[in-house]
């Protein structure tokens, strides 16, 4: 169904040049390390060898492990695409005041910008035999904390904002026109939201599926903490071959078993969507007021399900922030500024570092997803695919994976850059990048190619058409890049704890390191404040880039915390 | 390269600086050498600076877990990054052998140390030593009206059922030294043992990453003991939580703490000033200054006074380098087999 692009006789020089680059990058900082790493794998004093990966997949306790890392992302990235769903129905359907929405995104944000341990920690505080909840309010005793439930509990709720922000401006995208008319023609509203809301939403239901699914597959941190000894995952078995028994080949091994499943998903993805056909912006800007199509019960429903989870989160974050104020938890509750003192002298040093490295990271993760997404969802040229698909593999494989390979691949020549700032920043753009990326393409899948088409018919060359048509139009999904970006440069650490250098240190490596010292209280600090960073940066970038807003473009609600 | 030809080499480089260290006290040389510390970054830092005061040279430093610095140290081979790797349980160091990551060194202090304190070759030596404690939540003892535990069998008592915090042996050196006390006070009989360990696996609820991993959890009671090495637990017990440290009398292990020359160290005489400085007196002697609860590897230092009457009624052995060495790696599998995951 999809109409293919007119070809153009001219030779499109902007087009190559671009593609041109972004392969040479990905080259060498996706596909180069990835090599390095398998090459590690394989050749064991320059012999080829099959022992390494035999003796991993050999072992039954590892296929356990797999399929339980299977079982929680399928579980994450189901129960985060719905709890992101639910929350976009509330902000762009339930008529909620702007305060309210602002308040929900404010407290949906928190878990996507504090650092990974934050929520995990919390957790065990709360729950467990003497945990403030379980024990503090409900008394129960011999509860456990670890397991399935809290992983799967603590990761969807890390991790359900990615859904929110991708299915959010989807949903607000979408010309209240069309729910309009079928309203006006008698459709009841349930048939509505079940005939049109939600066959449009499709794509950023399957985009926020994936995206969950990777980044539960890849997460380390909170198994670490929460999975305990009954619920073995593969990136913690993998960090702790490498970290524990010194086998970074079976580490590797375990980590690529992952990049099969990660890579699966997302092609099945790119399938299913690809063949619907979604176009709900025309050439005219739709500037109606949303159309009042939510059946009431349902309403209700999403209401008390975004305040029971917004209140979850306020608490842990409340927890976190008393934590930082007091000598230490749980032992002495006295109120003290300590620990922003210890933070804001000895801790200096890494509080610059990171936000040097963000700065640079930033901007260039965001022109990375933007052009990479829209080049893959809208041009045609050699290797497409197959370029998509590369700049995924650094997303859904393992941080701690990455790191490893980055660290291999770039201290020894041809390219050293172990111990610079280069290589954390090149960590983040190409891990992070991904998420503009698919936002991107996401988006595009909306908008009508006549658009593109009707400029390139009036002469102009590609470069002037993605900026002049595409790049206003799919601006919102530039403000998602330059988010995640910079969020993950804050707040990023399985990969960076292996590229941090004695030059260049960063808050987030700071912060495990206090919560292995048991100093709760800086810990606490340093997540207090990379919360306030990103909070302010955030809403300068949204308030920045809704200043250059094209006329025309989607009504699209900011991304971040606007 | 044999090994006598390097420690010819290693020598013949040390000697010069033998004599600058005798002649050039206080010279301003803006020295300086880097270092990966495995020591958390409140006990190596005052130790650094000290190191300054004393010999001018800046340490700069990055603090990695045990795992995550061996890591990084294997994966830099080609092109070191740090002189020095400092502090972390010895075994890390046994790990790194094999790999040939240490230049060998032997500091001024190595004849002085006794032979479990130091690798032959001098591939790394101690700059402390630290046992194995019982550490139990005070709450939870007067709850279930237990005292503290004083035998390894006390631990089997029903009132820990999963309540027991202790470490993985896959991941932490603490784990290591904790079973092979087990097979130490069980006479090396393997079977009875691993038949001990059986008994126990039900009181514990998680067996934890790291080797302090529990601590936090039994200081909150949201554990009510574990099994750990003396720094942490007398930390948490300095943090405010009520904790009580006790030993059993059967006896518990000890495991020491090193330092080694990374092979191709690029400020070599600044990186065995920092060996010669940790593995004598005149560092180990300053433990007690800043409240870091290791037993100092040097016979000629003192204990803090508090650690030393906690330890002198305890029985405490070292883990025999010569038996735990060979077998570590058959006996941790045979843990994970049969008790991680039975």
């Amino acid at each position: 169904m999809q109409r293919r692009a007119v070809a153009r006789p001219h030779a499109d020089r902007a087009l190559t040049v671009t593609v041109c680059v972004l392969w040479s990058l990905l080259a060498l900082f996706v596909l180069y390390p990835l090599v390095m790493l398998i090459a590690r794998i394989f050749v064991d004093h320059r012999a080829f060898t099959l022992a390494g990966p035999a003796r991993i997949l050999a072992d039954v306790h590892q296929w356990r492990a797999f399929a339980n890392s299977l079982l929680l992302a399928t579980l994450v990235a189901l129960l985060g695409t719905i709890l992101g769903f639910v929350f976009a129905l509330a902000a762009t359907r339930c008529r909620l005041k702007r305060a309210a929405i602002a308040a929900i995104d404010a407290a949906v944000l928190l878990p996507l910008v504090s650092p990974p341990f934050t929520l995990a920690i919390g957790y065990i505080f709360s729950f467990g035999p003497r945990g403030l909840i379980t024990y503090g309010l409900f008394g129960l005793k011999g509860v456990t904390v670890y397991g399935l439930w809290s992983t799967l509990s603590a990761e969807a709720l890390t991790y359900f904002p990615i859904a929110y922000l991708t299915l959010r401006p989807m949903l607000a995208a979408i010309d209240p026109n069309i729910e309009g008319m079928a309203l006006s023609l008698g459709a009841s509203r349930g048939r509505v939201f079940r005939t049109i809301t939600l066959p449009l939403c499709t794509p950023g239901l399957a985009n926020a599926f994936l995206l969950l699914f990777a980044a539960s597959l890849a997460d380390f941190a909170t198994p670490l903490i929460l999975a305990g000894n009954q619920f073995p995952v593969l990136p913690t078995q993998a960090y702790l071959q490498i970290t524990g028994l010194f086998d970074l080949r079976g580490g590797a091994v375990l980590s690529l078993m992952l990049l099969v499943p990660a890579l699966l998903v997302f092609v099945l993805q790119r399938h299913w969507v690809g063949r619907r056909f979604y176009v709900t912006v025309g050439g005219k800007g739709a500037g109606q007021t949303p159309s009042d199509t939510m059946p009431p019960a349902l309403r209700t429903l999403l209401i008390v399900v975004c305040i029971a989870v917004t209140m979850l989160i306020v608490y842990l974050y409340a927890l976190l922030l008393y934590a930082s104020l007091v000598v230490a938890l749980g032992a002495n509750h006295a109120f003290t500024l300590q620990h922003y003192r210890v933070i804001f002298t000895e801790g200096l040093k890494p509080i610059r570092d990171t936000l040097i490295i963000a700065a640079f990271a930033t901007p260039l993760g965001g022109l990375y997803g933007v052009v990479l997404g829209y080049l893959v969802a809208r041009r045609r040229f050699l290797g497409r695919q197959a370029m998509e698909i590369v700049s995924m593999i650094d997303y859904a494989l393992p941080g701690t994976i990455v790191g490893i390979a980055y660290l291999i691949a770039f201290n020894d020549p041809p390219l050293v850059l172990t111990g610079t700032a280069l290589i954390l920043v090149a960590c983040y753009v190409f891990r992070y990048g991904p998420t503009g990326i698919r936002a991107t393409v996401a988006l595009l899948q909306q908008i009508d190619r006549n658009l593109e088409e009707a400029s390139f018919g009036l002469g102009a060359r590609s470069g002037t058409t993605f900026r002049r048509i595409t790049l206003p139009l799919i601006l919102p999904a530039l403000l998602a890049g330059l988010g995640v970006v910079f969020i993950r440069s804050m707040t990023a650490i399985s990969a960076t704890i292996f590229l941090v250098s004695i030059g260049w240190s960063l808050i987030t490596v700071k912060i495990l390191e206090n919560i292995t010292e048991l100093a709760l209280g800086p810990a606490a600090a340093f997540s207090v404040l990379v919360v306030v960073i990103v909070f302010v940066v955030i809403g300068v970038i949204g308030r920045v880039l809704r200043l250059f807003r094209a006329q025309g473009a989607p009504r699209m609600a900011g991304l971040l915390g606007t | 390269m044999k090994l006598p030809d390097r420690l010819a080499r290693a020598l013949a480089r040390g000697l010069p600086l033998l004599v600058c260290v005798l002649f050039a006290a206080g010279s301003a040389c803006a020295a300086e050498l880097n270092a990966y510390s495995i020591w958390p970054e409140n006990w190596a830092r005052p130790m650094f600076e000290e190191f300054e005061k004393a010999t001018g040279i800046k340490v700069n430093f990055v603090r990695f877990s045990s795992g995550e610095a061996l890591a990084r140290l294997i994966a830099e081979k080609n092109n070191p990054r740090v002189d020095v790797l400092f502090g972390g349980p010895v075994e890390t160091f046994a790990a790194g052998i094999p790999e040939g990551l240490f230049e060998p060194y032997k500091p001024p202090s190595f004849p002085n140390l006794p032979a479990r304190f130091k690798q032959a070759d001098g591939q790394w030596i101690a700059i402390a030593d630290d046992p194995l404690v019982f550490m139990t939540n005070d709450k939870f003892l007067k709850e279930h009206n237990l005292k503290a535990p004083a035998s390894w069998n006390d631990l089997l008592d029903p009132a820990y059922k999963n309540m027991l915090q202790m470490a993985d042996a896959r991941t932490s050196g603490t784990a290591v030294t904790r079973i092979f006390s087990i097979l130490e006070v069980n006479g090396r009989d393997e079977n009875k043992a691993f038949a001990y360990m059986k008994k126990l696996r039900p009181n514990v609820q998680l067996y934890t990453k790291s080797g302090g991993g529990g601590t936090l959890p039994v200081g909150l009671g949201q554990a009510g003991g574990g099994i750990f090495f003396i720094v942490d637990a007398l930390d948490t017990k300095a943090k405010g939580y009520d904790v009580t440290v006790s030993f059993p009398s059967e006896g518990i292990g000890t495991a020491a703490e090193g330092i080694a020359l990374i092979k191709g160290a690029k400020n070599v005489s600044e990186a065995k000033k920092l060996i010669d400085w940790a593995s004598s007196p005149a560092m180990q002697g300053l433990f007690a200054k800043y409240k870091i609860n290791f037993v100092p590897a040097h016979p000629d230092v003192q204990s803090d006074p508090g650690l030393a009457a906690l330890l002198k009624s305890a029985k405490i052995f070292p883990i025999d380098a010569d038996y735990a060495g060979p077998n570590r790696k058959r006996i941790v599998d045979r843990w994970v087999a049969e008790i991680l995951n039975p």
